[in-house]
């Protein structure tokens, strides 16, 4: 059920991992300053940078937990 | 329960019963001169009402919930089985809103069309939203009626959770927050009861102004089809409902990599019942040792609050 549970946590953190990058990468757009303003950007920046690390930190605990080395395990 | 809320509670879903008819009957009877994504607008908007009343009713229904149990093998019921489901209720509505949220914003950032009617995305997100305001009405009736506040800082012990809190993050990140709070991290703090402080100082607050202002939001733009909602209002509403939604996206992520270590939470959530023990071990070490007094520290404990048996028993909803 760990390893379940960890494989379901590194899918969803991966997911959330591409809205990190669409976020991040949209925030330096030219289309995204037209149309939204610099306060979306600056929101999308910071939305993405947060997204990603937390994220990041998900898929290490999945990570962990699909190989049997997570402190739930000790 | 008293008859009293009985009647109350079954008043109440016969009114939900009675208004998803009506709703369902105006919808499909083909006099609507409105396209799907605006139809399913008016559905939501028309159902909100009787959703939360739902949700209330239901929150009722749990009442006061059941006292703390413990089983001869050593496990100890940390949820009620209506605990149970409402969390994975609410975790079912994230999962159709939050995607399908984020698909309608970055959609119009990216400016591009799915292969799938936009309109379906509105319909998952509507529903996913519907269950979200259920499971809401639901949990704060509950906990208005228990008395239950075991998940909140008493009163006067904000500071202590606080401490408590940024002692368990990592040792950068903690400094970071208390400089920023003006905590003396070197505070001795009582053990956690119930929660861990990460989860009554840090986590379930800003769980609860997350969910606020997505509702709040939610509800004042899916209003603009039935009252007049001034400009500037709905436009606040719209940025604030994307920020809650980014915000929420944010708590998911930071609940699983809170959780998952601590697998007795995990196995709390699912079955209610869980290893006293295991439990336990989770909790006591979320604060350093050095930080652990030995008496407790004024203004942890609300001024005659009920003591509690122990970390994992008390409030059981």
């Amino acid at each position: 059920m760990k390893r379940l549970a960890g494989a379901l946590a590194i899918v969803w953190a991966l997911a959330n991992l591409v809205v990190a990058y669409l976020f991040l990468t949209n925030a330096f757009v030219a289309k995204t300053a037209i149309k939204e303003g610099p306060l979306a950007q600056a929101a999308l920046l910071l939305g993405g940078l947060l997204v990603a690390v937390f994220a990041v930190l998900v898929a290490r605990e999945g990570l962990a937990l699909v190989r049997g080395t997570s402190r739930a395990d000790a | 329960m008293t008859v009293a809320r009985w009647l109350v509670v079954l008043c109440g879903i016969g009114i939900a019963v009675a208004g998803a008819l009506v709703i369902a009957g105006q919808a499909g009877s083909g006099a609507q001169p409105w396209d799907s994504e605006l139809s399913d607008n008016f559905i939501f908007v028309k159902a909100i009402p009787f959703v939360l009343g739902l949700g209330v009713a239901v929150g009722l229904l749990r009442g006061r919930g059941a006292p703390p149990l413990r089983r001869p093998d050593g496990t100890v019921r940390r949820f009620t089985t209506g605990t149970v489901l409402g969390h994975w209720l609410i975790t079912i509505g994230f999962v159709l809103a939050l995607p399908t949220g984020m698909w309608q914003y970055l959609g119009g950032i990216l400016d591009v069309r799915a292969p799938i009617d936009l309109f379906l995305f509105y319909r998952v997100h509507y529903i996913g939203g519907a269950i979200v305001l259920f499971s809401v009405a639901m949990f704060v009736t509950s906990w208005w009626l228990s008395g239950d506040r075991s998940l909140l800082p008493p009163r006067g012990a904000w500071r202590t959770h606080l401490v408590g809190a940024a002692q368990e993050l990592p040792r950068a990140v903690g400094a970071r927050v208390a400089r920023l709070l003006r905590l003396d991290l070197g505070e001795r703090v009582p053990p956690p009861q119930r929660f861990s402080y990460y989860e009554t100082g840090l986590s379930f607050p800003t769980w609860a102004i997350a969910l606020t202002l997505i509702t709040v939001t939610g509800v004042i733009k899916a209003m603009r089809y039935v009252v007049p909602v001034p400009g500037p209002i709905l436009y606040w509403s719209s940025t604030l409902h994307v920020a809650a939604m980014v915000l929420i996206v944010i708590k998911v992520l930071d609940h699983l990599r809170y959780t998952l270590p601590r697998w007795p939470m995990m196995v709390a959530i699912v079955k209610g019942w869980v290893s006293e023990a295991g439990i336990r071990r989770v909790l006591t070490p979320s604060v350093p040792p050095s930080a652990l007094g030995e008496r407790p520290v004024a203004g942890a404990e609300a001024p005659g609050a009920p003591t509690r048996a122990s970390a994992i028993t008390g409030s059981d909803r």
